[in-house]
């Protein structure tokens, strides 16, 4: 075997995507709906207007909670809570941000959060679902595999480019977030400190893991997860993509896969296997923040497990039937 | 004889009950041109396929400068430039960034041939324009660039000629004679053109339905079919009587007024003189340019290209 450097592979992967609009259209998308959830936000809000006496209001309720813990006639869950809440509200009052407020660090963590239902998800396909397929419509599959490049390595290049491509979309999901949401709420308070660690166990909410972290650190692990999903879905649209050759049958398999998977544990909650559908574990982030998870027992080591599985599985398929099958485009 | 660059051998390929290429075997030497001549659906492409790894064939195999293709595909690849059914090329890049992307997948040295090979194939005025404004020949011409990228030792081509106006094929005619003289590349050319093989090709190679039906210098498959000569003789039918005396049973009336004489019909001046002194009067005796045409129709059984 010759092997050339992988590098300049994945150099053309990239600049097919750029060439072909795609970074520039997921931007425009993620810019138009951000701005636009920002926007009816404030609006929203406005109604409701601000208090401007905030400030007193907040230290009374500080110096109320201080004593409540100084006399300590409470169960320990509730005085760890107190003690969190006096810790938040502190960290408003030193610098002098509304604690009632969103600030841009939690409206960007949000913005994972609800991107993690379908948004991330759907952008991801928008590479995935062509970037094989293009090269079957387009006929240069042929020339790129008759290349002195193994197949193997060609989709590999393919697969990092794509990877490269998820990875880039849901940072700069995080980034316009984060800038637009700083736009209407301020750019501090990524130190401000966030609990972290909740569990529903059963009927009742576990709450002996949770501890405060700061925002920022948080949001990392939150984007990290959506991050991860998002990667996961764009495995399983590698895949289709290899395997139906059309972009056009890609991206309608891959759409409905994610809508069922928005669909079915509402209307079918109580079909317990689901759990084991990718569809089904993807808005982890948001159960990992604290909120209930689709099906009961769901945590989120137990989707990144499933999610790990189907990736790898979606992309040992692609690699095997890619590398064999006859090529008559 | 030069060094055969390019061998396949026993090709066979079935796409379930249909046999598509059966049992094709051929050789193809350095400066070669080796034409590739069937009707549309016989099977070159299939077989193209094959040569260059792009379809798995269920029996024998292809050897590029002695390297199996199934197997060592890699090494095998980079001496072998091609264009397999169109020149399909992304159109959404320029004619450089097509060449780039291309040169990227070959070992160092392909990227300084840019500019050169564009010299070639006389692309450098549209070189950073879109692909998708490129005419169907300039596509052909920069698919030929992009064959050439990796100074092959071998150029498969595979309908050179397809959609092109008279003198686009012209060019590419003079420029695939160009590459296979003065570089020394083997060139593989499939077509379905009898002319285009009969002026492009040293060698051939007749396909039809999946069959080789006979390989061997053009020159060799002419002389094999029509040839002979053709004589307008008034009246026709006593110079048909002198004649067939002389070639027995291999005379054929040709037309009013002429008659086909076979293609070993030497000694023409004694057959005027022959046909003078039986009273009859030779008006002309023309040299048949014989076709592969000819050559097909009766290989085949009459079945056209």
């Amino acid at each position: 075997m010759i092997r050339f450097p992988f590098l300049p592979l994945v150099e053309n992967e990239m600049l097919k995507l750029w060439k072909r609009r795609r970074f520039r259209l997921v931007l425009l998308i993620l810019v138009a709906l951000i701005g636009i959830i920002v926007f009816a936000q404030v609006e929203g809000r406005r109604r409701f207007g601000s208090r401007k006496d905030w400030r007193i209001d907040t230290q009374e309720q500080v110096a109320r909670m201080r004593n409540w813990v100084r006399q300590g006639r409470m169960p320990d869950t509730q005085r760890r809570w107190m003690q969190f809440e006096i810790a938040r509200l502190q960290y408003h009052l030193d610098r002098n941000i509304n604690p009632e407020d969103l600030s841009g660090p939690l409206f960007a963590r949000g913005f994972a959060n609800a991107a993690s239902y379908l948004l991330l998800h759907l952008l991801a396909i928008v590479f995935a679902a062509d970037i094989v397929s293009s090269e079957f419509a387009q006929g240069t599959v042929k020339l790129l595999l008759t290349r002195p490049v193994g197949r193997r390595r060609v989709l590999a290049s393919k697969l990092a480019a794509l990877l490269l491509a998820v990875g880039l979309t849901v940072l700069l999901g995080g980034v316009v977030a984060y800038l637009f949401g700083g736009l209407a709420y301020g750019y501090r308070g990524w130190g401000a400190p966030v609990l972290t660690g909740f569990r529903l166990s059963g009927e009742t909410l576990d709450s002996s893991a949770v501890r405060a972290v700061p925002l920022w650190q948080d949001a990392v692990l939150v984007f990290g997860l959506a991050w991860f999903a998002t990667a996961a879905v764009a495995a399983i649209g590698f895949m289709t993509s290899v395997l139906l050759r059309s972009t056009a049958a890609s991206m309608g398999t891959m759409f409905a896969a994610l809508i069922l998977g928005t669909i079915l544990p509402r209307l079918a909650s109580t079909w317990e296997f689901q759990k084991y559908l990718f569809v089904t574990n993807l808005p982890l982030p948001d159960y990992y923040t604290g909120s209930p998870p689709p099906i009961a027992g769901m945590t989120v080591p137990f989707s990144v497990g499933v999610l790990t599985v189907w990736g790898a599985l979606a992309l040992a398929v692609s690699f095997i039937v890619f590398a064999r099958r006859d090529v008559l485009a | 004889m030069a060094e055969t660059v390019l061998s396949a051998e026993h090709l066979t390929k079935s796409f379930g009950d249909r046999v598509a290429v059966s049992d094709a075997s051929f050789e193809v030497a350095a400066g070669e041109v080796f034409g590739f001549l069937g009707p549309n659906g016989a099977g070159k492409t299939t077989t193209i396929r094959m040569l260059v790894g792009l379809a798995r064939p269920d029996r024998g195999r292809v050897r590029i400068r002695g390297f199996d293709v199934a197997k060592d595909f890699s090494r095998a690849m980079a001496h072998v430039g091609c264009i397999v059914e169109a020149p399909d090329l992304y159109p959404y890049l320029t004619g450089r960034e097509n060449l780039l992307h291309f040169a990227r997948m070959l070992p160092d040295g392909a990227r300084e041939r840019i500019p050169g090979l564009a010299d070639l194939v006389a692309l450098r005025e549209r070189l950073d324009e879109k692909v998708s404004t490129y005419s169907l020949g300039m596509r052909q011409r920069l698919g030929i660039a992009q064959a050439l990228l990796g100074a092959p030792d071998v150029l498969i081509l595979d309908e050179p000629a397809n959609g092109l106006d008279p003198a686009g094929i012209r060019e590419i005619r003079r420029l695939v004679r160009q590459l296979a003289s003065e570089r020394g590349i083997a060139v593989f050319v499939s077509s379905h053109l009898l002319s285009e093989v009969e002026q492009t090709c040293d060698r051939v190679a007749i396909i039809h339905r999946g069959r080789t039906l006979a390989t061997g210098p053009v020159a060799e498959l002419l002389s094999r079919s029509g040839g002979g000569h053709r004589i307008v003789a008034k009246p026709v039918e006593k110079a048909a009587v002198v004649l067939a005396a002389i070639f027995p049973g291999e005379i054929q009336r040709d037309g009013e007024d002429a008659l086909l004489l076979p293609a070993s019909s030497g000694g023409i001046p004694d057959v005027v003189r022959a046909l003078v002194e039986a009273g009859v009067e030779v008006q002309a005796v023309e040299r048949r340019s014989s076709t592969l045409e000819d050559f097909f129709l009766e290989v085949t059984g009459g079945e056209t290209v």
